[in-house]
């Protein structure tokens, strides 16, 4: 194997292996390799962690148990529905509206590439609203690639603010 | 973000609650998030009401 080190191509044509990396410190089984065309992985103790496949999929073992593709949370919201409406903490979200009692649009920063994404809420609600027994339902009312509005219910049914809302959308 | 803004609809009035960690100034929320077409006023937080249990019946003026 013939390492090639230049000011045009850099450090080249050394592939490694999840074992002796390409690219590593003095810990010599921890470091960079290029397991296949396209495709950057790193290890650690001599076993892959972590891989950029050749369509740019990320991949790693977080404790998974193998090395795996990971689908990211797109966006996400905390905030509070009653009292004064704020967010607590948020990304890929520039605003929530307010449209009335239970009812919010969370507003993405960068849209989803389709409508085809799925939506994951919590909410806490406010008791002291409830008509029902103090369960709070969420639901998704209409889905577009720039927002998602989503809907807070009691248990009977009727519209209710919730000071505890989160929503994640996944895609 | 101590400001919102708001813009009336059918039902009433929409109030856009701006994300402190979005990086954008509250006009280019506006610019982004109101509908287009809408009219809109930015206004300070505190004009509006925290109680909140006639929501569904305020109104933009």
């Amino acid at each position: 194997m013939t390492l090639i080190l230049s000011g045009t191509d850099g450090l080249s044509d050394v592939d490694g292996s999840a074992a002796t990396p390409a690219i590593r410190g003095t810990d010599t089984n921890t470091g960079i390799f290029f397991p296949a065309a396209d495709t950057i992985a790193f290890s650690e103790g001599g076993v892959e962690a972590m891989r950029l496949d050749s369509s740019a999929n990320l991949q790693f073992n977080s404790g998974y148990g193998s090395v795996a593709t990971a689908y990211a949370c797109r966006a996400w919201v905390n905030f509070n529905g009653t009292g004064t409406v704020a967010i607590r903490a948020s990304g890929n979200v520039t605003s929530i509206t307010d449209n009335g009692s239970g009812q919010y649009t969370v507003n993405f920063t960068t849209a989803m590439p389709d409508v085809n994404y799925i939506t994951v809420f919590n909410g806490n609600g406010n008791v002291d609203t409830f008509s029902g027994g103090g369960r709070q339902f969420s639901m998704v009312r209409t889905r577009a690639t720039g927002s998602v509005q989503v809907n807070t219910v009691d248990e009977g049914g009727a519209q209710s603010d919730a000071s505890y809302i989160g929503v994640a959308i996944f895609r | 973000m101590n400001q919102r803004i708001i813009y009336p609809t059918d039902d009433g009035v929409a109030i856009i609650v701006p994300a402190p960690e979005c990086g954008l100034t509250i006009e280019e929320i506006a610019a982004k998030d109101v509908p287009t077409g809408k009219p809109y006023k930015i206004v300070d937080m505190a004009d509006i009401p925290t109680d909140r249990t006639f929501r569904n019946a305020w109104e933009y003026t």
